[in-house]
């Protein structure tokens, strides 16, 4: 009987064991398949607010290091939009004035990295903006020196994005010299190059070609810089090029990024 | 006694926080190394538990440790997965790896208790299970069995050497 009482004891031992394992694939599967109702993610307030605390005390050190680099940008982008306003004015017809022409499909709010990842095979990070802010599923986020991801999760007041370091990520990339465009992934090759597929054979290509997001899809917007060819081949006869390009953004030190909502629904349907 | 399982709780508490806000930043370097491998300190927690703890709780508890680790890599799922059945084969190793004069129940495996050879052959079988059921489920395909075990050698080296470097640094007695 004692010996009966121990074996039911070991088994359901390892019942439990066997039903906690299914448990979690099924997890694993689930998120996989990219489903939404999953209920433990970075997002959450508790690891939300416990990588803002840690990412604060890291940030103090950096403060004149950031303000400097924001300087740089703020002073580039300066430059660009008086240059854009010169232009389109000059495009213009005279009596019309130049603020009801303008569009404004882009909506750009800004956002701090609190986690990070590039060792996995499907990276995410962690940003301090969540629904409060206007952050939904679905939108791009670009950094200062390319781009960074697509929003995921979104949480109250922290999402977590897919990084362009995962398997799940594509996007829409284009050469920009003849506007070739394929697919952008991440085939794990390292955390600074992605490949560029599906470009086909007639493109003219050349090694430290400049490419960018082609605007096909609304997550980004047209002609964000996101990295140079390295180098490029066909796999067997196949009609198609695959480019390896160079990341231009570091995607280890993704610090401050902006999260684009696209929301001329006018454009859209053009 | 009572000061045993809080002198748990708060040690896995601190495990956790050194884990997701330390070791995970270390992920970051772009070197070749990191780019294979990772560092998992926190199954400590579970191998720390004592002898006397049930199995039950021991798979229940590596399963809930697991998931509040998911939580933080955004892996739902898969370090769940491969604690859970380290925390299982805690179990098994245990009975395989019992001295002839049995354990001292209310004693954890620690070097204090178990002598420091010991608790490497402990930690580094039950490092290999962890890591690499890890790297399996997070593939989830053993198309990749090549790359499965090249991430499960470099993160049971990078691992093994933080985890018994934390036995020798700390010390735990129970």
């Amino acid at each position: 009987m004692n010996n009966l009482l121990q074996f039911v004891i070991r088994y359901s031992a390892f019942l439990l064991f066997l039903l906690l394992e299914v448990v979690a694939l099924l997890l694993v599967v689930r998120y996989n398949e990219n489903q939404k109702s999953i209920f433990v993610h970075s997002s959450s307030k508790l690891s939300g607010n416990l990588y803002k605390l840690a990412d604060d005390a890291i940030q103090y050190n950096n403060l004149q290091q950031t303000a400097d680099s924001l300087a740089g940008q703020n002073a580039q982008l300066k430059q660009k939009i008086f240059n854009l306003e010169r232009s389109l004015q000059r495009l213009l017809p005279a009596d019309k004035p130049l603020d009801s022409c303008l569009l404004e499909p882009y909506k750009i709010i800004e956002a701090q990295v609190i986690s990070n990842s590039i060792n996995q095979r499907n990276n995410h990070f962690t940003i301090d903006r969540g629904w409060k802010d206007g952050i939904r599923t679905g939108m791009g986020v670009i950094s200062p020196h390319g781009i960074a991801g697509i929003i995921d999760q979104v949480g109250e007041q922290y999402s977590t994005a897919i990084s362009v370091l995962n398997t799940a990520a594509r996007i829409s990339a284009a050469i920009k010299r003849n506007e070739y465009f394929g697919s952008l992934i991440w085939k794990e090759i390292d955390p600074g190059h992605m490949l560029l597929e599906d470009i086909p054979r007639q493109a003219d290509i050349r090694v430290g070609d400049t490419i960018v997001t082609s605007g096909f899809s609304f997550i980004f917007p047209k002609g964000i810089f996101i990295g140079t060819v390295d180098r490029f081949w066909t796999v067997g006869g196949s009609n198609y090029y695959t480019l390896e390009v160079r990341l231009h953004e570091d995607i280890a030190r993704l610090d401050r990024v902006y999260v684009v909502e696209f929301t001329d629904t006018e454009l859209t349907s053009k | 006694m009572n000061t045993i399982p809080l002198k748990h709780i708060i040690r896995a508490i601190l495990i956790l926080l050194l884990q997701v806000l330390v070791l995970k930043r270390i992920g970051l370097s772009t070197s070749w190394l990191w780019q294979y491998g990772d560092i998992f300190l926190y199954p400590v927690i579970v191998l720390l538990l004592p002898f006397r703890i049930s199995r039950h709780y021991a798979i229940l508890i590596g399963f809930v440790i697991g998931l509040i680790i998911d939580m933080f890599y955004d892996t739902i799922g898969v370090h769940a997965f491969a604690l859970t059945a380290t925390a299982y084969a805690r179990g098994l190793l245990l009975a395989y790896l019992e001295p002839r004069g049995g354990y001292q129940l209310s004693m954890s495996p620690t070097i204090f208790s178990m002598g420091l050879n010991w608790v490497m052959t402990f930690t580094v079988f039950s490092l290999l299970i962890h890591t690499f059921l890890y790297f399996t489920a997070e593939i989830f395909t053993f198309v990749y069995i090549g790359q499965i075990l090249l991430k499960t050698l470099i993160t049971l080296i990078l691992s093994m050497l933080v985890l018994i470097g934390y036995h020798l640094l700390f010390n735990p007695k129970s």
